[in-house]
């Protein structure tokens, strides 16, 4: 009786994790889509499912990473960049990186490495934010500081050869840096027809949009409008997106019971006597460094931060002398302020002094306080007619909070803001480069500098 | 993409408005010699350039129209509009009724920021219209004082207004026996301060033009109407519609940043002439025939030898053997006569364009050293007929052609100015010696880098 419970439950569980598997394969993309059954192989560590699975991740992780879709890419190249990605995100578990380069074996690894990146950078989430169904009025904001992963190395043009000659003339520098200020200003006036343009759309169209809120077509739908025989198309593309979105609702449903699964293969792994995954991955650095060749974004990160901390140290070196240089210098002042506040009343100076250094201290706490929320990502334009400033809003599609809106005017304040700052700080490099020209220049005879 | 004409002084609204009236005749003519769909595609980008659509019937051009005087810009407007294929907008020009006098320091420190304002505005209105704002086109002549001073001021504000356009000055070149006694002062004051502000300078030369009305078109008395016809088939050559890529598979949307980049990156080396090949009375076109190769050898000749049109070209001048000498700043080795390039550009329209061979243009020992051919040299194509003309060239180059014209301007203007003369025309309206000074050392450096190409 109890057997057949037992067996009841374990089918009744089985339906529901190949319920819950399958949800998870639908909700994939149309381009890297796995079969149910590739996973189910791969528990088993079934060799033939190895390349199946290094394929599955190295086409999942170039689309997060928009890189290109080079399906030439051999094997050993796939198998390469997925290890750099996942070290790149801080899998640390060594197996995976000492798997062979030509796919036949590591399965069951594999699969650990998927479920890893599900959870840890929501890969599900990310693949349908990217996959949606463009509207034509996306637009990017970025007040970052620092712009970190939108760094794409793409393919620049190769310099002309100069044989073996190690000066290059600096009129072709100059030559150069002309060419590329004109190519931004006709980039620059490519970016404004297509606002100018988007304008025209949307002021056009205001009022005819089902939707009460939004209230005007967007480029898709005004292009299908001129253009009806299309709706074939974008029928599709919504179809497959409505498919997938309900395949991930189903999956978030049945989730659990894929990651208890998933137990069971740790489990099971734990048991033929693998080390336990190991959260920390900076021990094992000596095969790593090589891994990060093919993954450029990771170099210029990590380059980043050998340059922070060395600054950081540098800082800190001289910040500790300027302020025993300046105790001391203080000391001085005190004792000879001291000496003459004898003779003077106490009070007045007292006050004065007080409310300059809190006016001090304002400033230091304002340069100090916290950045404000920095916004970065794809946002869809709206019109807003009624109040002139506000122009944007921001859609997070699969999270379940209200739309939340930005006003194109804060974004343009911002943004000047940071402009002004960045032309004092090009003002001030010019002055000081100005000053060093004028030094070398006194330095030589019969030499005029004119300083532009 | 459209371009935005300022016309400046008498001479930039004569030469404008025939620039207009060959583009648009040309759009209209039936001698395209190409098929239908490409013609349209070369009437809808030409319109897009220069015209705008609006209720009129006909197009609109986009241009401002600027004159001290109202005689020419009221003659303008009404000849335009009398054509009945195109017109000016009524309400884009501003003039006044007393002239500059010749005097350079009038237009600019008197004329200038008086009405700026009523200007800029007028050519912020012609800006809003475009979609796209390709940048700038202003025409002007050296050697007035409308045109020139007020002209260089204009540009100036153009700069300050929109920063990150393409601004394209149209100068044109005095005779060298001017009826302008101040001319080579107005000349230099004005390239000194274009200079500055624009991207790049268009020159014709009216001398040169004369002559090609008077030996190639056989016009026995020729009129100022003449010269401007004669140059604006040669600007509409290089601006009506072209492929820039090789495999373009559509007009290119980008006339002026595409010139900008291909001829004028460094900002040292500004200057650019224009050549054109060939050239005949219209009622000669229907009995001659042109081959491409003749037409090529007879314009990279022009180049070399600094000719300027295909008669009386100096065939003796070749290019300087390369490989012999090392590369080096001073081109000692190279002939005298020779004319070193920087960056060319060839437009060629008309029939079997695909199938010219531009090789003798890639030629290395045209161009100075420390470019190599491949950034140096590009070609726009069309297989478009232009102006009835079944096949034609035209050169544009940023090359030593203007060097000896510029050199002789500055030379005559420094003698004027070592004895004084006429200089207080100039400081009476607030243009100081000083300013002279600092226009000469300009245009000195200007000179110098030419000259060690």
């Amino acid at each position: 009786m109890r057997r057949r419970q037992e067996q009841q439950q374990q089918q009744q569980r089985g339906r529901v994790l190949s319920a819950a598997v399958g949800a998870l394969c639908r909700a994939l993309p149309p381009r890297a889509r796995p079969a149910p059954d590739t996973l189910r192989r791969a528990r088993f560590d079934r060799p033939q499912a190895s390349l199946d699975f290094w394929r599955l991740l190295y086409a999942l992780l170039k689309q997060i990473h928009r890189g290109k879709w080079t399906e030439s890419d051999d094997t050993d190249n796939q198998i390469r960049f997925v290890k750099s990605a996942l070290w790149y995100y801080g899998y640390g578990r060594p197996e995976l990186y000492q798997l062979p380069s030509d796919g036949s074996a590591g399965s069951r690894e594999l699969l650990l490495a998927f479920s890893w990146l599900l959870h840890r950078i929501s890969l599900l989430e990310q693949l349908l934010a990217r996959n949606r169904v463009k509207t034509g009025d996306e637009t990017s904001v970025c007040t970052c500081e620092d712009d970190l992963l939108n760094s794409q190395k793409s393919t620049t043009e190769i310099a002309p050869e100069y044989e073996l000659e190690d000066r290059v003339d600096v009129r072709y520098l100059q030559w150069l840096n002309g060419r590329l200020r004109f190519q931004w200003q006709s980039l620059h006036a490519q970016h404004q027809e297509q606002c100018k343009l988007l304008h025209k759309i949307h002021l056009f169209t205001s009022g005819s949009h089902m939707d009460q809120i939004l209230g005007h077509f967007s480029v898709t739908e005004t292009d299908l409008v001129r253009q009806p025989e299309n709706y074939k198309q974008l029928l599709q593309l919504l179809e497959s997106e409505t498919m997938q979105l309900e395949a991930f609702l189903e999956w978030k449903q049945l989730e659990p019971v894929y990651w208890q699964w998933m137990e069971t293969v740790l489990d099971n792994m734990a048991e033929e006597g693998n080390m336990c995954e190991s959260q920390d991955a900076h021990e094992e650095k000596s095969g790593l460094p090589k891994v990060t060749s093919s993954c450029p974004w990771a170099d210029s990160l990590t380059g980043q931060i050998d340059r922070l901390s060395r600054d950081l140290m540098t800082l800190r070196d001289q910040l500790q002398k300027l302020v025993t240089q300046r105790k001391a210098a203080w000391c001085e002042k005190v004792k000879t302020r001291e000496e003459e506040l004898q003779k003077e009343g106490f009070s007045a100076t007292a006050r004065k002094i007080q409310e300059s250094v809190e006016l001090k201290l304002l400033d230091l706490t304002y340069l100090c306080a916290p950045k404000k929320n920095k916004m970065h990502g794809s946002c869809r334009l709206v019109f807003r007619s009624k109040h002139p400033g506000s122009k944007m809003g921001f859609h997070r599609s699969l999270s379940k909070e209200p739309v939340s809106a930005v006003s194109a005017t804060e974004v343009i304040r911002e943004l000047q803001m940071r402009e002004a700052s960045l032309e004092r700080e090009l003002k001030q490099l010019q002055e000081e480069c100005r000053q060093r020209l004028d030094e070398i220049a006194e330095g030589l005879d019969g030499v005029i500098c004119v300083s532009p | 993409m459209s371009i935005v004409t300022v016309q400046l002084g008498q001479c930039g609204n004569q030469i404008g408005h025939e620039v207009f009236s060959a583009i648009c005749s040309d759009v209209r003519g039936t001698h395209g010699l190409c098929s239908k769909k490409e013609n349209e595609s070369y009437h809808d980008a030409c319109k897009e350039r220069f015209f705008s659509e609006e209720e009129s019937e006909v197009p609109v051009a986009r241009a401002v129209l600027v004159d001290m005087e109202p005689k020419v810009i009221s003659q303008t407007l009404s000849i335009a509009a009398r054509s009945g294929y195109w017109k000016y907008d009524d309400r884009s020009h501003f003039c006044q009724k007393q002239g500059s006098g010749n005097n350079w320091a009038n237009g600019y420190s008197v004329h200038g920021p008086r009405y700026k304002e009523v200007i800029m505005n007028l050519v912020q209105g012609e800006a809003e219209k475009c979609d796209r704002l390709g940048g700038f086109f202003t025409m002007m002549s050296m050697a007035g004082g409308t045109g020139s001073g007020l002209g260089a001021f204009v540009t100036q504000c153009l700069r300050d207004a929109f920063p990150t356009s393409f601004i394209l000055n149209h100068v044109i070149w005095p005779y060298g026996t001017g009826e302008v006694i101040v001319q080579n002062y107005n000349s230099v004051l004005t390239l000194s301060h274009l200079y500055r502000s624009s991207d790049a300078l268009l020159i014709h030369e009216n001398d040169v033009i004369h002559k090609i009305c008077a030996q190639l078109m056989n016009i026995k008395q020729i009129s100022f109407r003449d010269v401007n016809q004669v140059i604006a088939h040669q600007l509409g050559s290089v601006f009506q519609p072209t492929y820039t890529a090789e495999s373009g598979l559509h007009y290119s949307r980008n006339p002026l940043g595409d010139l900008m980049e291909t001829l004028v990156p460094h900002p040292e080396f500004k200057m650019l002439g224009l050549r054109n090949i060939p050239q005949m009375p219209e009622n000669s076109l229907a009995y001659s025939v042109f081959s491409w190769p003749g037409l090529i050898k007879h314009l990279r000749q022009m180049l070399i030898a600094n000719a300027k049109m295909e008669e009386g070209i100096d065939w003796q001048v070749k290019p300087p053997r390369l490989g012999s000498s090392v590369p080096s700043s001073h081109s000692t080795n190279k002939p005298l006569h020779f004319n070193t390039s920087i960056a060319n550009l060839v437009i060629l329209r008309g029939k079997d364009t695909h199938s010219v061979d531009l090789g003798s243009f890639r030629d290395p020992s045209l161009y100075t050293s420390w470019l190599k051919p491949q950034d140096a040299f590009n070609a726009w194509k069309t297989p478009r007929a232009f102006n009835k003309y079944e096949k034609s060239a035209s050169l544009v180059s940023n090359s030593q052609f203007l060097l000896k014209p510029l050199d002789d301007v500055v030379g005559k203007a420094w003698n004027m100015f070592a004895s004084k003369a006429y200089i207080h025309q100039y400081t009476k309206f607030g243009i100081e010696e000083e300013d002279f000074l600092d226009s000469f050392t300009a245009l000195e450096q200007v000179i110098s880098s030419y000259t060690t190409l």
